[in-house]
């Protein structure tokens, strides 16, 4: 979408990410005028709640964006190669519950070895979900845009179904799974705080995927089928439906990848509503990012920040939590018309 | 290029974050809600939301609230209060009890309170509710007034606090009407009004006339079913919901959140507080039934009487509502 980087338009670019954000929060400041709440303090609070302190930037605003960041570079990888993934939902649900499911029965498996079972389990999980709409596209051309979205609403079924059946707690009342093991446990990066190695992970996956897209034959391929499918295939050295269905796929194990970790650093159990919307605002997230992998991160963050600062505007200063989602709704609309108008 | 541009965002985000963390110093009562949905419910979070505001009236207290839906962000705001060395917080639901429980070891000071929580766990307590006592009540009244002889639930999803109060609503059904037909939906789902109007109109449509819901703000569907509807009745849950629809309401079970967050505040607050499980039931009044009193001309002639001795009896522990709630 973005095509490929051109020097003069980085500085651009940078300034189209930053728009969004600006107009998100003059809204967000006319926003409370209006409701005839003070600017001041709210402001003040969104930003202690963001970056106030350590504990603030690093236990709210990061565990925010560990699964945003995960999800917009899984969107920005089929996206590279023109394959549109909008069911982030249901892989990050199928790897959340791959994920749990696994990590229910590690408990005698040291963390060194039950942690990367955890993960696999996660992008095995995105993987199988999002397998149908890549055999869908492939074989008959069916767009992955409609077989994606309607599994999100499976995905949403059967984790209702996993905690209310076959993955219920033990007392098997609450629709929630029991713990996983404590060794299935992503630990926390330092003490008292509740940033986990999954953020870690997620920052190697975007050097990664940037490293990836931009130096191999691999990338060069997917980012050529992406921006130019006919003369792609012109070339008769590039396997267009291949090169587009193995991103898809991995975008889809990537989302599920953002499950597992929500699951194995955040929640620790399955819950019916673990996801309040990540795979949604992580498009958003990504094209904020300009489907750059390193600007993705950078979106992720930021919107995480955004957040953890929404969530002390209420705490500390009594926002209502409806101005803090018209807030991000304004970002990601913003987001989507200035990603639109320099396609 | 582009990749040092995102670490000196980063970097100059990092820096941005070494300033001293706010403490609190003042040595007021502080009390914190957090809600798993919309205070906005005019039920069960919202309930909860005017007894917060009651501890502050009542007692003084320096007040907060947070609404938190996912399980990261209540653990966030768990964490969070305590931090700020807040001396009670109350997770208003069960889905509290795990990330309450991780929390509460590394902030002794604060007492966490869970609304239909699952156990009592050091400074972790939960609050229970034996709403059945009044839904039973309330289940009389419809097992009298249906014509059809059908009467209809609808839940926002199958979890224990909801369970106990349908099996309530059933057994007092049937104490009046042993033959009554019942009708269950759950919505899965405490917000979707749609959903509920839906279920509701999907009942009526197959001769439900008397309809009762435990689903918050999806239940405000029921509501607006029953208005279009002739000759429905509803029973509210939670909050006293006769407003919604004076002509259609003819009683509520009513949880009155503010009383019960009000007398374990009060407790903690005097400091005469040992932990201990926190049970209401009709014998509080913190669990009763709220007639509406516009409808009560459609009531034959000793029903109020049944409904009191009923009352009367539960209280007494003579008559045995089915549902046991949890300890």
């Amino acid at each position: 979408m973005s095509g490929t980087a051109l020097a003069p338009d980085r500085t651009r670019s940078l300034l189209q990410a930053t728009v969004p954000l600006g107009l998100g929060l003059l809204v967000l400041a006319g926003f409370l005028v209006l409701a005839g709440f003070p600017v001041m303090p709210a402001v003040n609070a969104l930003w202690r709640g963001a970056f106030g302190s350590w504990y603030a930037f690093s236990s709210a605003a990061l565990v925010h964006a560990t699964p945003l960041i995960i999800l917009g570079l899984a969107f920005t990888l089929g996206s590279k190669a023109g394959a549109i993934n909008v069911g982030m939902e249901g892989q990050f649900a199928a790897g959340a519950i791959a994920a749990t499911w696994v990590g229910l029965h590690l408990g005698a498996l040291p963390a060194m070895v039950a942690i990367p079972i955890v993960l696999a389990a996660g992008l095995l999980g995105g993987a199988v979900w999002i397998t149908a709409p890549v055999i869908l596209r492939i074989k008959f051309g069916i767009t992955e845009v409609i077989s994606t979205l309607l599994l999100n609403f499976v995905g949403y079924a059967a984790v209702s179904y996993a905690v209310t059946g076959p993955l219920q707690e033990s007392g098997r009342t609450y629709p929630q799974s029991d713990a996983i093991a404590a060794s299935a446990r992503l630990p926390q990066l330092s003490h008292g705080s509740r940033l986990h190695l999954g953020f870690v992970l997620a920052l190697v996956t975007a050097a990664l995927l940037s490293v990836l897209l931009r130096r191999t034959t691999w990338g060069f391929r997917l980012r050529a089928v992406g921006a130019g499918p006919r003369a792609a295939a012109l070339t008769g050295r590039i396997p267009l439906t291949k090169v587009a269905g193995v991103a898809l796929l991995w975008s889809g194990a990537l989302a599920g990848l953002g499950g597992a970790v929500e699951v194995s650093g955040v929640s620790y159990a399955l819950f019916q509503n673990l996801s309040p919307g990540y795979g949604f605002t992580a498009i958003a997230v990504a094209l904020l990012g300009r489907e750059r992998p390193m600007l993705v991160l950078v979106a992720g963050v930021l919107f995480g920040a955004l957040e953890a600062g929404a969530g002390a505007m209420q705490r500390d200063a009594g926002i209502p939590a409806v101005a803090v989602q018209v807030v991000e709704a304004v970002v990601i609309i913003t987001a989507l018309l200035t990603a639109r108008r320099s396609a | 290029m582009t990749l040092r541009r995102a670490l000196v965002l980063v970097a100059l985000l990092l820096g941005a974050c070494h300033r001293s963390p706010v403490h609190a110093t003042s040595n007021a009562f502080k009390v914190a809600l957090i809600t798993p949905g919309s205070i906005a419910d005019a039920a069960w979070n919202a309930g909860a939301y005017q007894g917060l505001q009651q501890i502050k009236d009542s007692l003084g207290a320096a007040i907060s609230n947070i609404e938190a839906h996912t399980p990261a962000e209540q653990e966030e705001a768990l964490r969070s209060y305590a931090a700020q060395g807040y001396r009670l917080v109350f997770g208003h639901g069960y889905e509290f009890q795990q990330p309450a429980e991780r929390v509460s070891r590394d902030y002794p000071n604060t007492i966490f309170i869970i609304t239909s929580g699952q156990r009592l766990s050091g400074n972790v307590i939960p609050l229970v509710f034996r709403i059945h006592e009044a839904t039973y009540l309330a289940g009389m009244l419809a097992g009298v007034m249906t014509r059809t002889g059908k009467i209809g639930f609808i839940g926002g999803m199958e979890l224990p606090p909801i369970k106990l109060g349908l099996d309530g609503w059933i057994q007092g059904a049937r104490a009046v009407r042993p033959d009554v037909q019942i009708r269950i939906t759950y919505l899965n789902s405490f917000d979707d009004a749609a959903a509920g109007k839906e279920a509701a109109l999907a009942m009526i449509r197959i001769g439900v006339d008397q309809l009762h819901h435990n689903a918050d703000a999806a239940g405000l569907g029921v509501f607006s079913a029953a208005r279009e509807s002739p000759g429905v009745l509803v029973y509210g849950a939670n909050g006293d919901q006769k407003s919604l629809a004076p002509d259609r309401v003819v009683a509520s079970a009513v949880v009155d959140l503010p009383r019960a967050l009000l007398v374990v505040s009060r407790e903690i607050q005097h400091g005469a507080f040992t932990p201990h499980a926190e049970s209401f039931g009709l014998g509080s009044g913190v669990i009763r039934l709220a007639v509406n009193p516009e409808l009560e001309r459609l009531w034959p002639t000793g029903l109020a009487e049944r409904i009191k001795a009923a009352s009367d009896s539960i209280i007494a522990g003579t008559l045995k509502v089915a549902g046991q709630a949890p300890r």
